[in-house]
C-alpha cells in the first residue's frame, strides 16, 4: 500500500498527465482483464497450488468468442460460450491435478503447450479482426457515474470475498491450502474442491477473454502470453503466500493496479517499455526478499 | 527406474517411426545430423535442471533461459568491444554462475520458494536482455567460432562431441558414482534425514544453481557459434522445455529419484519428435500439443506404475 503511494507520487511528478481522470480511466479499463483473472489465481494459490496454463485459458476462450461472433451468434449466446470454455479447461486442469496426482506446476505447464496448440488449430496464424462491438459497454462505457470496470472488479472480487471468506466452500479451499492430509482427514472431499477450484480460475479467464474482445474487438496470436506470469506475480505482490493458505483478494487487487500503473507510468514518463518486466522482476525480488527477512525475524 | 527406461527407449523408437511414416526423407543419414545440431542445447539445459530438481526442495530454476540470453548478449557485446572471444566467453561463464548465485541466495539463503524466487529473476534477466538491446540482435561474430556447433567430425557437430556427450558423462558419474551425488540424491529424498546425517542440503542446494547458471552459459556459447549472433530471446521457452525434458525424463518434480540418462532419452524423444513434424511439414502447433501431452502422460504413468507396486508390496506384505 505504501508502495502504490510510492509510485502514485513519484509518476505525478514527472508527468502532469499521469493523475488525470483520463488516464486513470485507460488504467482501469486495461487492468480489467488481469483483475478477473487475479481474483481466481489468488483462489488458486490459497488452495495451494498453481496454474501457469490461464494465459492458454484466456486465449482459446477468446477464439471461441471470436469464431462464435463470426458465425454471427447474439451476444446471450457468446459470452457463456466463452465462459464455458474457459470453465471447462479449467475443470481439465483441476481433473488432472487432483486425480491423477501430477504435480500443479507440471499439469498446468503441460495443458499450456496443449492449450496454445488449440488455439493456433483454430486460429490458423490469422488475426481475427473487426469483431462487432456489441459488448464494448462492458468495458468502456460507465453505469451510475462510473466506469463499468470497476463496477465488473467490484462484483468478481465481491462474489469471490464472499464465496472464500463467508461460505463453507472457502473454509475448505484455505483447510486444502493450510493441510492437504490434515483436509482429507477431517472428511474435507479434496478433489473435488481442488476441481471446483481451477474450474473457477477457468469460468474467470472466460469472462477476461469476454472483457478482452469487448475492449479489443480483436483476437491475435499472441493472445494471453504475459497474463499467467503477471497474475503470479500481482497475487504474490498482493501477499499470498506460494505455499498456500495464506492470501488476500484486496491484497492481490492492489497488486494488479500496483503493476498496471507502473507500466502505464514508465511509458508516460518516458521510459522504454521493454524495462517493464525488469521492474517487474525486480519489484517481485524485492518482496519476496523483504518477506523472507520478516519471516525471518518472527521466528 | 528399469521400467522408466524401457518407456523411453519405446517412445524414442515410436517418435522414429513416426518420422519415417510422416516422411520418406526422415531414415536418412543427413536427419540424423540435423536432428544432433539441436540436441546439445537443450540437452545440457536439461541436465542441470535434472540436477537442481534431484537435489529436491522442491528446486527448479524457472530462470535458466533468462540467464542463457543474458550470458549470449554479453559475450557478444563485450567481443565487439574489443575483448578476445576467448576471454568473453570465460566472463560469460562467470557471469552465468553469477547469476545462478542469485538465484542460489534467494532460494537458499533467504528461503523463499524456488518457483517463485526463479519466476521473479526470469522476469528481471530476460527483461534486461531485452531492455539493455532494445531488442536487436547483436551479431559480427568471427567465421571460425562457428566451427563449435556448426563443423562436424564423423557427421556428428562438434558440440555433440566436445560439449554435450563429456557433460552427459560427467554428470552421470557424479551422480552414480561419487559422494556427491548420493548427498544429492539423499537431499532429495528425505531433506531432515539428509541433514542429520551431515549433508550440509543447502550448501549442496547453492552449488547446484550456481551450477546451473553456469550451465546456461555454456548452452549460450553453443548459440552464439551456432547462429553467429546473440538474440536477446534466444533462450525464451528453454525454461518450459528443460522442465519438460527432465520431467519426461523421469526425474520427480519434488527431488530424490532421477537419472541423466533418462534426460538424455527424452532429450533426443522430444527432438526427434520436433524434426519429424517440422520434416512432414506440420504445423507447430501440433508440436506443442505433443510435447504437453507427453509431458503429463509421463507423469501419469510414471504415478500409475508405483501405485500398482505399492499396491502388490502391500499384498505381499
Amino acid at each position: 500500500m505504501v508502495a502504490l503511494i510510492a509510485i502514485c507520487v513519484v509518476f505525478a511528478s514527472q508527468s502532469e498527465f499521469f493523475l488525470t481522470e483520463r488516464n486513470l480511466t485507460t488504467v482501469l479499463r486495461n487492468s480489467v482483464d488481469l483483475a478477473v483473472v487475479c481474483a481466481g489465481m489468488t483462489i488458486i494459490i490459497i488452495l495451494g497450488g498453481i496454474d501457469v496454463s490461464v494465459g492458454g485459458i484466456v486465449a482459446v476462450s477468446a477464439v471461441f468468442i471470436g469464431r462464435a461472433y463470426q458465425l454471427g451468434m447474439p451476444d446471450w449466446v457468446i459470452v457463456p460460450v466463452g465462459l464455458a470454455v474457459g470453465a471447462m479447461l479449467g475443470a481439465i486442469n483441476g481433473y488432472i491435478i487432483a486425480k491423477s496426482r501430477v504435480p500443479p506446476i507440471v499439469a498446468t505447464l503441460g495443458t499450456m503447450y496443449i492449450y496454445i496448440a488449440v488455439l493456433f488449430l483454430v486460429i490458423g496464424g490469422v488475426w481475427i479482426s473487426g469483431l462487432p462491438g456489441t459488448l464494448s459497454f462492458l468495458v468502456l462505457g460507465e453505469f451510475a457515474g462510473l466506469p463499468a470496470g470497476i463496477w465488473i472488479i467490484g462484483g468478481v472480487y465481491g462474489a469471490c470475498y464472499l464465496l472464500l471468506r463467508h461460505m463453507p466452500w472457502g473454509q475448505r479451499v484455505v483447510a486444502v491450502g493450510c493441510d492437504e492430509a490434515s483436509a482429507r482427514l477431517v472428511g474435507i472431499r479434496v478433489d473435488r474442491t481442488k476441481i471446483q477450484a481451477y474450474a473457477l480460475l477457468g469460468l474467470l479467464a472466460g469472462f477476461a477473454a469476454v472483457l478482452y474482445v469487448a475492449r479489443l474487438r480483436n483476437v491475435e496470436v499472441n493472445i494471453g502470453t504475459n497474463i499467467a506470469l503477471e497474475a503470479i506475480a500481482a497475487t504474490i505482490l498482493g501477499g499470498a503466500n506460494i505455499r498456500g493458505g495464506v492470501g488476500s483478494l484486496i491484497g492481490t487487487l492492489l497488486g494488479v493496479i500496483f503493476i498496471k500503473l507502473t507500466q502505464n507510468g514508465l511509458v508516460l514518463i518516458g521510459v522504454s517499455s521493454l524495462w517493464e518486466t525488469v521492474i517487474i522482476g525486480g519489484l517481485l525480488i524485492t518482496v519476496l526478499v523483504l518477506d523472507a527477512l520478516e519471516g525471518r525475524r518472527t521466528a | 527406474m528399469h521400467q522408466r527406461f524401457l518407456l523411453l527407449v519405446g517412445l524414442l523408437a515410436a517418435a522414429i517411426l513416426l518420422g519415417a511414416v510422416l516422411s520418406p526423407s526422415f531414415l536418412q543419414v543427413s536427419t540424423v545430423a540435423y536432428l544432433l545440431q539441436y540436441v546439445p542445447v537443450l540437452g545440457v539445459l536439461g541436465m542441470a535442471q535434472t540436477l537442481v530438481m534431484l537435489s529436491g526442495g522442491p528446486g527448479i530454476d524457472l530462470s535458466i533461459g533468462a540467464i542463457m540470453s543474458l550470458v549470449g548478449l554479453a559475450i557478444a557485446a563485450l567481443f565487439s568491444a574489443g575483448v578476445p572471444l576467448g576471454f568473453a566467453c570465460l566472463i560469460g561463464l562467470a557471469l552465468g554462475t553469477g547469476l545462478g548465485a542469485v538465484n542460489a541466495v534467494l532460494i537458499c539463503v533467504l528461503q523463499v520458494p524456488s518457483l517463485m524466487a526463479t519466476l521473479a529473476t526470469m522476469f528481471a534477466y530476460s527483461g534486461l536482455a531485452l531492455a539493455l538491446t532494445g531488442g536487436t540482435p547483436i551479431g559480427g561474430l568471427p567465421e571460425w567460432f562457428g566451427m563449435l556447433a556448426q563443423g562436424r567430425v564423423l557427421g556428428v557437430p562438434v558440440h555433440m562431441w566436445v560439449i554435450f556427450i563429456p557433460m552427459a558423462v560427467v554428470f552421470h558419474i557424479l551422480l552414480s558414482q561419487t559422494r556427491i551425488g548420493s548427498h544429492i540424491y539423499s537431499a532429495g529424498n528425505d531433506e531432515r534425514a539428509a541433514f542429520l546425517s551431515g549433508v550440509r542440503v543447502w550448501r549442496l542446494r547453492f552449488a547446484l544453481y550456481c551450477l546451473s547458471g553456469a550451465v546456461a552459459a555454456v548452452a549460450a556459447i553453443m548459440t552464439l557459434s551456432w547462429f553467429q549472433a546473440a538474440r536477446p530471446d534466444a533462450g525464451d521457452g528453454m525454461e518450459l522445455l528443460s522442465v519438460t525434458v527432465a520431467v519426461l525424463g523421469g526425474t520427480h518434480i519434488f527431488g530424490g529419484i532421477g537419472r541423466i540418462s533418462g534426460t538424455v532419452l527424452a532429450v533426443l524423444i522430444v527432438t526427434t519428435l520436433q524434426a519429424a513434424l517440422q520434416l512432414a511439414n506440420i504445423s507447430q502447433a501440433w508440436q506443442l500439443a505433443a510435447i504437453g501431452v507427453l509431458l503429463i502422460g509421463s507423469v501419469m504413468t510414471d504415478n500409475a506404475i508405483g501405485a500398482r507396486i505399492k499396491a502388490r508390496l502391500r499384498q505381499r506384505g
